[in-house]
């Protein structure tokens, strides 16, 4: 079996991700804590040989990915990529993205168990490395986040998948606030499959490591056990599912942020001025494309849905019809002004063309469409489509 | 003896085995084990780009409502093999179907599906509209039937027969749904003949009301979509009756409940019971008795009575008084024509990808059985039937351009191609999904599967809005005028696509290769020839019975064999040019080579389901019988394509159904409920 000092030489990037081997399982621990454990290019790739590698044979049935410090993971590594954007080098971004993407559709159609404990932040591409697994463990100190409209990019990493498949129009709500959960709220739209408390995990993790069966209801019944049901908390934006699915079911982002308007008049609900204040600070561009992504993730496969967010991730980098990209992360990550200029600037100046060039193949001679890994033919439906 | 051995044993074994396992120790892994179509097959073009023709327009707006069904309980979503199908529950019985339908229109109101349906103006709300329609339909036909006759039949007779003070007082409470449309026109004694309905409405100039009464049972109005339980509102369709004089066909409103749902006085409600489809519409039956309506509720876009009674029309003859009144009402014709092909693609879908994952007998031992599609019979079966949804598709679409952008002079043309479009289609929906309920075999008769409940739930789409055969005898009808107008004044013949009479007749070759077969020149020769031939006969015909002194009317009944097998020569021909426009709409590539195998292999159907082009010779029977083979070698070519062209309609998967993918785990144990 493949392991992280066999495949890899020693150096700097060496640790990034810690592979522990204990019987049948796995745990793998995501370890750059300074930057919140976020997805460098080696770590993605490093992560997908050893997914790939686990997967041949009878030596592994369960693995467990976690993170070291406070963060689960928050993200993938975009500050880098945008150094690349801004040199001119967008098509390193791409291969970024491509890289990121597979482990993504691997995972998502993986035949093996991934348990990944959440006991942290999980933001963006922490998300696309871990909802896509069969469980997914929160806990009282879980914030999720897809924060990418704040930065003009979208919520990719399949998160068009999982999100429209999220209870009524939650999922646009998630998408396009970027509005941040706990643990309860993970739980109760099905983001996260089981909340154990934290004080828990290391007799969960124990009791995990004697897994011997890829029975994913043996590894239910287990995790299970350490479970606890959480109380959404008073103000929970979940709570008020019926005026999120009322505002967020809209056709377009315009009429979604007047249908809020709307209900916030009158009704002192924290959770919908903060959700108003979010689209009004978001890259409308950003804002469009999600929402459309969103809409037709709905109606995809999860392979479909990266697919797409391939040639829309790319768009968003080679920078033709909008750079909300570079100036997101300029002021939000690089300069911290958070004060992003966003162009085009209001939601009525992005026009439908404007959202369609996004959706389409990128012309360019060198650019080609993600290709999705083969996988084995006698996957389990509950291998594909697991939220 | 070998088979009588083999039942001893059996029943031997029968007598002495030993009691079977307990069920834990069950094992799926020996028996088969689905394996998606998309592993083996290839797609080898772009779906998407096909989708954007057959949708043809506003495809994120049907993405977006799609989506609004999908996320909402009230769509009776249901979870089969790890997947989400959205369907009603027809097990429901008919009042709670009825009550479901009404709250899924409210759920749609309240999200702003129908913003705009009669209050917007222009062709981009007009189109965003049928793609709703369109979309609603593929759920459930009874929701898009409801909301049909609300907005296309009681708010479009309000549009088109109603002036300013209609449109004030009823549109914008129309599209908020505080009133609830009905549309009372057909009477148990008259159907498609209109004109002889025997509701008698007469004026009352001293307290300006018109009275309108139901003189007998067989004018008691019939099918009335909405009457049963909902509508506050409805057209009542009746003969004006002023000073003695009898005006012809007119259309009222008159209110029929109050907003809480209590019947008006002077007005009789009656179901129409449980039928064999669209139960979740609730049909009913109207008997007024002098009901009383105020002046103003006379539709009076073409005819007007005054305060003192007078009886005022610009148009004075009553039959093109009558023609103009109904000429709008066309978008009924239209839209069952759309939905008609749209309930086909889904049972395309449906049959094609169940064949393309289910198995039967093995062709040599110890060899895994054979893939359904894989028969050349069941590609026989199902391929033609794909091409004729696909021609059908891009001709539904050419009918809803046409009808968009309609104006006066276009009135006969969308007249005689949505009636000719809407017989072609509602026809072929029949039929194709009865070839899929037989090919999905037992599984087709699952309601949850639809092939098979689709046929009583759409069956009705023959009959209303124009019966098919009444319709195709009218097209003949109507190019009989044509010849008689081309020939007797001598001038060409201009518009229906019919320009091809005026040249010289086109020759078939004696000997047809393959490539010639599948040659469009070949192909619209042929459907030309046809044309030309059935209506010179048609018209030779009816000339000859006039000449021996027939009436009109008797000779167009004692002609109705060539006016069928004309109606649908018009219909095939103009199809084929709706196809071969779209063809040449298509860059050179993959695609349009596919595209040209749907052509011919619709084309070649065609033929050889016509018995007129052996009966008349526009083929020899050596002729003919190349036609056949080549239909088998089309097939053959069409087949890698199965799976791309069924994936190419845009279907969500939740509105196909459980054999559709995983069956297996569909009908497992433990998808038992317990």
């Amino acid at each position: 079996m493949a392991s992280s000092s066999s495949s890899y030489p020693s150096g700097e990037d060496d640790d990034q991700v810690l592979v522990e081997e204990k019987a049948f399982v796995r745990t793998l621990t995501l370890n750059r804590t300074k930057q919140l454990n976020a997805l460098s290019f080696h770590m993605i790739s490093q992560l997908l040989d050893l997914f790939l590698a686990y997967e041949k044979g009878a030596a592994v049935k369960l693995i467990i990915l976690k993170g070291k410090g406070r963060a689960f993971c928050a993200g993938g590594d975009v500050a880098a990529v945008v150094r690349d954007i801004r040199e001119g080098k967008w098509k390193l971004g791409a291969e970024f993205f491509r890289k990121e993407f597979t482990l993504n559709y691997l995972m998502a159609t993986y035949s093996k168990p991934q348990v990944s404990i959440l006991n942290g932040i999980v933001m963006g591409g922490g998300a696309g490395c871990s909802v896509h697994g069969r469980f997914r463990i929160a806990t009282e100190n879980s914030v999720f986040a897809m924060p990418e409209t704040g930065l003009g990019l979208f919520p990719d990493i399949g998160a068009s998948y999982f999100l429209s498949r999220l209870p009524g129009f939650f999922g646009e709500y998630v998408g396009l606030t970027g509005a941040r959960m706990d643990g309860a709220e993970m739980l109760a739209c099905g983001l996260a499959t089981h909340f154990v408390p934290a004080k828990r995990l290391p007799l969960l993790e124990a009791a995990l490591l004697k897994v011997a069966s890829t029975d994913p209801a043996f590894i239910s019944a287990t995790i299970q056990e350490h479970s606890e049901l959480p109380k959404l908390k008073e103000h929970s934006a979940y709570k008020r599912l019926d005026v999120i699915d009322r505002c967020f079911s809209r056709r377009t982002v315009e009429e979604i942020v007047s249908a809020l308007e709307r209900e916030a008049t009158g009704r002192k609900d924290d959770w919908i001025f903060a959700a108003i204040e979010s689209l009004k600070k978001a890259s409308p561009t950003s804002l469009k494309i999600t929402l459309r992504s969103i809409r037709e993730g709905r109606l995809q496969g999860v392979g479909q849905c990266l697919i797409r967010e391939y040639r829309m991730v790319c768009h968003v980098m080679r920078g033709q019809v909008s750079k909300d990209f570079v100036e997101g992360c300029r002021a939000i990550l690089l300069d911290k002004d958070k004060n992003p200029k966003w162009e085009p600037s209001r939601l009525e100046l992005v026009s439908d063309e404007m959202v369609d060039h996004y959706f389409t193949k990128v012309n360019d001679e060198e650019w080609e469409e993600l290709k999705l890994p083969p996988r084995p033919s006698n996957l389990p439906s509950s291998a594909i489509a697991k939220l | 003896m070998d088979r009588i051995s083999r039942r001893a044993q059996v029943l031997n074994n029968h007598l002495t085995q030993t009691p079977p396992p307990p069920a834990s120790s069950l094992h799926p892994s020996p028996c088969l084990s689905y394996s998606p179509p998309e592993l083996t097959e290839k797609t080898h073009f772009d779906t998407a780009d096909l989708r954007r023709l057959t949708d043809g327009h506003n495809l994120q707006d049907r993405d977006w409502l799609y989506g609004l069904m999908v996320q909402s309980k009230l769509f009776n979503p249901r979870n089969s093999g790890g997947r989400v199908f959205i369907s009603p529950d027809f097990n429901q019985s008919m009042e709670q179907q009825r009550e479901m339908t009404m709250r899924r229109i409210g759920y749609l109101l309240e999200r702003g599906v129908f913003q705009g349906w009669l209050t917007a103006k222009g062709i981009e709300a007009e189109m965003r509209k049928f793609a709703f329609l369109e979309v609603v339909g593929m759920f459930d036909h009874s929701l898009a039937i409801k909301i049909g006759v609300h907005f296309f039949l009681w708010g479009g007779a309000i549009q088109f027969f109603g002036t300013k003070r209609h449109h004030e007082k009823w549109l914008k409470d129309t599209e908020n749904y505080m009133i609830k449309g009905c549309f009372a026109m057909t009477e148990l004694g008259h159907g498609s003949n209109v004109r002889g309905i025997e509701t008698v409405t007469t004026y009352d100039a001293k307290t300006e009301e018109f009275v309108i009464n139901t003189p007998c049972e067989s004018a008691q109005k019939y099918w009335i979509g909405g009457a049963a339980n909902h509508a506050t509102h409805t057209i009542a369709f009746s003969q004006l009756n002023i000073n003695g004089t009898n005006q012809g066909v007119h259309a009222f409103i008159v209110q029929i409940r109050d907003a809480d749902g209590n019947i008006f006085p002077n007005i009789r409600v009656a179901d129409c019971s449980h039928k064999i489809g669209l139960n979740g519409v609730d049909n009913g039956r109207i008997w007024f008795d002098n009901v009383r309506i105020p002046r103003e509720n006379l539709l009076n876009s073409v005819a007007d009575v005054s305060p003192d009674g007078q009886y005022l029309s610009a148009i004075k003859d009553p039959d093109q008084r009558f023609a103009a009144f109904l000429a709008p009402l066309t978008s009924g014709r239209v839209t069952i024509a759309v939905s008609a092909i749209y309930s086909s693609k889904i049972g395309m879908a449906i049959a094609i990808r169940y064949a393309l994952s289910r198995r039967a007998f093995s062709v040599a031992p110890n060899e895994p059985e054979v893939l359904l599609l894989d028969y050349p019979s069941h590609q026989r079966r199902l391929l033609p039937l794909l091409a004729k949804t696909y021609a059908m598709s891009f001709s539904v679409n050419y009918l809803k351009t046409l009808y968009w952008n309609r104006t006066p002079e276009l009135n006969k043309t969308i007249h005689i191609v949505s009636s000719a479009y809407k017989a072609a289609c509602s026809w072929h929906n029949m039929r194709t999904l009865q070839e899929c309920r037989e090919a999905c075999g037992g599984q087709g008769l699952k309601t949850e599967n639809h092939v098979g409940h689709f046929k009583s739930e759409f069956d009705v789409q023959s009959t209303f809005e124009g019966d098919n055969n009444v319709l195709m005898q009218q097209i003949s009808k109507a190019l009989f005028a044509e010849y008689l107008n081309a020939k007797k004044r001598n001038k060409p013949f201009k518009g229906l696509g019919l320009e091809h009479m005026n040249g010289p007749s086109p020759v078939v070759p004696s000997r047809l290769s393959s490539s010639t077969l599948r040659d469009r020149q070949f192909q619209v020769d042929a459907f030309h020839l046809r044309e030309r031939d059935l209506l010179a006969r048609f018209a030779e015909e009816i000339l000859k019975l006039l000449s021996q002194g027939q009436s009109r009317e008797h000779a167009f009944m004692l002609s109705y064999q060539l006016a069928e097998d004309l109606g649908r020569a018009f219909s095939d021909r103009a199809m084929l040019q709706n196809f071969l426009q779209v063809e040449e709409s298509v860059p050179s590539g993959l695609l349009k080579e596919i595209l040209g195998l749907l052509r011919s292999m619709y084309a070649l159907v065609v033929i050889d389901e016509d018995p007129a082009f052996l009966r008349y010779g526009y083929l020899s029977p050596e002729n003919a019988a190349s036609v056949r083979k080549e239909i088998m070698k089309l097939c053959s070519d069409l087949r890698p394509h199965a799976l791309a062209l069924v994936n190419a309609f845009g279907i969500p998967d939740a509105l196909l159904s459980p054999i559709a993918f995983n069956w297996v785990d569909a009908n497992a144990w433990s998808s038992v409920q317990h």
